[in-house]
């Protein structure tokens, strides 16, 4: 009997995308509509963020252009859990109603075939949005463009994003314990939003929280700095995609433990 | 022939928080762990031979969609031994779920934004369904069902009767050994029900699957199964065929009756004129279960009118919970 690899997953994820986005495209309006909407929420949190800035051109010794290399990195960090893990919304309800059950019956990987269900459009333009940001303000900073800065920048915005994806999982499983789980999962939801700024900026409480508990610190300031500031780059930098990649595969097997000990409804 | 699913003596026990009443009963269970065990399978054996059809029969809470989440790997038995086609189904899921196919009433396992035909390609892959494969099942289904208007249906503009259709083709799509049906027909009208059952035994038929079914509708059981299992709380009543059972519930049909007056003392006086039937009643009607070995339905009626005015009176066959009182008070 063959193994389910790599390919043949990609192979399977790639039909699902593409069936569903097709067919999200049949209804028009309302793939018009979200669209315009998706817009418009990528501009209102630039200009809000851009007010801020604009009247402290330096904060703590960043200047505006870091910041916006910071904000830059992070919406692209954040964009494939926006985009491929959106499913972790619905887990909730799935497991209360008993629908849950279904991803028990196919011979793959039960996380694999739950987050493959729905691939979320909206997330594209946040990801335009993140890499005309970050290429603007690497071109104000006056950083060199070479192929060895692209492929860092590449993978630390890959392990990054592993980060956010990490927390969603762990907070998306809680459902399988707990009865009212949409708080956690709405809590570290909201806490991605501080992930934009620069962690020296908060008081060494939060620093720790950020760094160890909730470690957002990870999903755009500690990868960064390997890029912005290249003449101190500090150990936890260098760590952020292993701590990503463990992070990852901790809240993977989290998710899998709970799914391993629902029982469903009766029917 | 060797078994196809082999289960010895399962039982799956639930832990249950004992809940206290009020608001301070709750405060106390936040702090309090008492438990008590629930056992909702109870050391069941069954011997599954394949090519069978096995209906898996029982009142609601008796423990048979739990039985089935344990031989589709959804559950862990708490104690005994399970191998469906070799496999612990629970330890090794994902090879178990290669050889299986499972609908699950009411609940569709298709990609709901997607048409018939995209979730049936998905399938193919998942499943690594050859093309020859592949085409001579598509082929089979046009033969046996009316698909061509289905297959460019998205799932989520199907009826109900349309989309457990669905579901119930792409569960046999891979060929799998074993089929698990839990109520494929709640909820359906006639014609739709005739359909998958006529469906269900072509399948059966030219794919020599194993079918398991639950279902609380003896139409089902009629037309499919030659082997019934009954368990009641948890445990098992009944593991014979289908002739042997009609012995229970064939020749018994509950006659309904309507009238004036007082129920409850009308029908101590129906008992005594027909001390051999089993009469009951309730708000609006008089239930009188006859044996039609004994005497016909007309006959008993006729006897009821010559006494006294009937408003109203409908006839009913026997329902799976009768038949299981009945081997409860009679044994088999």
């Amino acid at each position: 009997m063959k193994e389910n690899n790599l390919a043949f997953y990609l192979k399977i994820y790639f039909k699902i995308i593409s069936q569903d986005i097709k067919s999200k495209m049949s209804y028009r309006s309302d793939f018009i509509i979200s669209t315009i909407g998706m817009i418009f929420t990528n501009i209102a949190g630039f200009v809000s963020f851009w007010i801020i800035f604009r009247n402290f051109p330096s904060i703590n010794g960043w200047t505006y252009n870091e910041i916006l290399f910071l904000y830059g990195f992070s919406l692209i960090s954040l964009t494939p859990v926006q985009c491929l893990f959106d499913n972790n919304w619905n887990l909730r309800t799935h497991v209360y109603s008993g629908d849950f059950i279904k991803y028990y019956f196919r011979p793959i990987n039960m996380f694999f075939y739950y987050q493959s269900e729905i691939f979320d459009v909206k997330g594209l333009g946040q990801l335009a949005f993140g890499i005309g940001t970050l290429a603007y303000s690497w071109h104000k900073i006056g950083l060199a463009v070479t192929p060895l800065s692209i492929l860092m920048v590449i993978v630390f915005i890959i392990t990054a994003s592993l980060v956010m994806i990490a927390l969603q999982n762990a907070a998306a499983a809680t459902c399988f314990w707990l009865q009212n789980s949409f708080f956690i999962l709405d809590f570290v939801n909201k806490f991605r939003d501080y992930a934009r700024y620069p962690i020296t900026i908060f008081n060494p409480v939060f620093k720790f929280i950020f760094t160890f508990v909730m470690p957002i610190a990870f999903i755009a300031y500690y990868p960064s700095l390997v890029i912005l500031r290249p003449d101190s780059i500090p150990l936890l930098s260098w760590l952020s995609p292993l701590f990503g990649i463990v992070f990852f595969f901790l809240s993977y097997k989290f998710w899998m433990f709970g799914a391993s000990k629902y029982s469903g409804t009766g029917s | 022939m060797s078994a196809i699913i082999e289960i010895k003596n399962i039982t799956k026990e639930f832990k249950v928080l004992n809940r206290r009443e009020g608001l301070k009963g709750s405060l106390k269970d936040l702090f309090s762990r008492d438990y008590k065990i629930v056992r909702a399978v109870d050391s069941i054996s069954i011997s599954i031979e394949q090519g069978e059809i096995v209906g898996y029969l029982g009142p609601n809470g008796a423990g048979k969609s739990t039985t089935i989440k344990m031989m589709t790997g959804v559950l862990e038995p708490t104690s005994g031994e399970i191998l469906v086609n070799g496999n612990e189904p629970y330890r090794s899921r994902t090879r178990n779920s290669k050889e299986i196919g499972v609908v699950f009433g009411q609940r569709s396992q298709l990609w709901w934004a997607l048409p018939l035909i995209e979730s049936f390609r998905i399938l193919k892959d998942i499943y690594r369904i050859s093309d020859d494969d592949y085409d001579h099942m598509i082929s089979l289904y046009k033969s046996l069902v009316d698909i061509d208007e289905l297959l460019h249906k998205p799932v989520r503009q199907m009826s109900l009767g349309q989309r457990t259709l669905s579901d119930i083709l792409a569960a046999f799509l891979h060929n799998p050994k074993i089929v698990f049906l839990d109520e494929p027909t709640i909820g359906l009208d006639v014609s739709m029900k005739a359909k998958i059952r006529t469906l269900i035994n072509a399948l059966n038929k030219e794919k020599n699957t194993t079918v398991i079914l639950t279902t609380h509708d003896m139409g089902d059981v009629d037309a499919l199964c030659r082997r019934i299992v009954i368990i009641d709380k948890g445990k098992m009543l009944y593991d014979n065929d289908i002739e042997h059972l009609k012995g229970f519930f064939g020749s018994y049909r509950t006659l309904k009756i309507g009238i004036d007056g007082d129920l409850t003392a009308e029908a101590e006086k129906i008992q005594k004129e027909f001390p051999e039937f089993s009469v009951s009643n309730d708000d609006e009607w008089i239930s009188v279960l006859v044996d039609e070995e004994k005497s016909t339905v007309m006959d008993v009626l006729g006897r009821l009118q010559a006494s006294r005015k009937i408003k109203d009176m409908k006839l009913e066959e026997i329902s799976t919970e009768e038949v299981i009182k009945k081997i409860y008070e009679e044994g088999v």
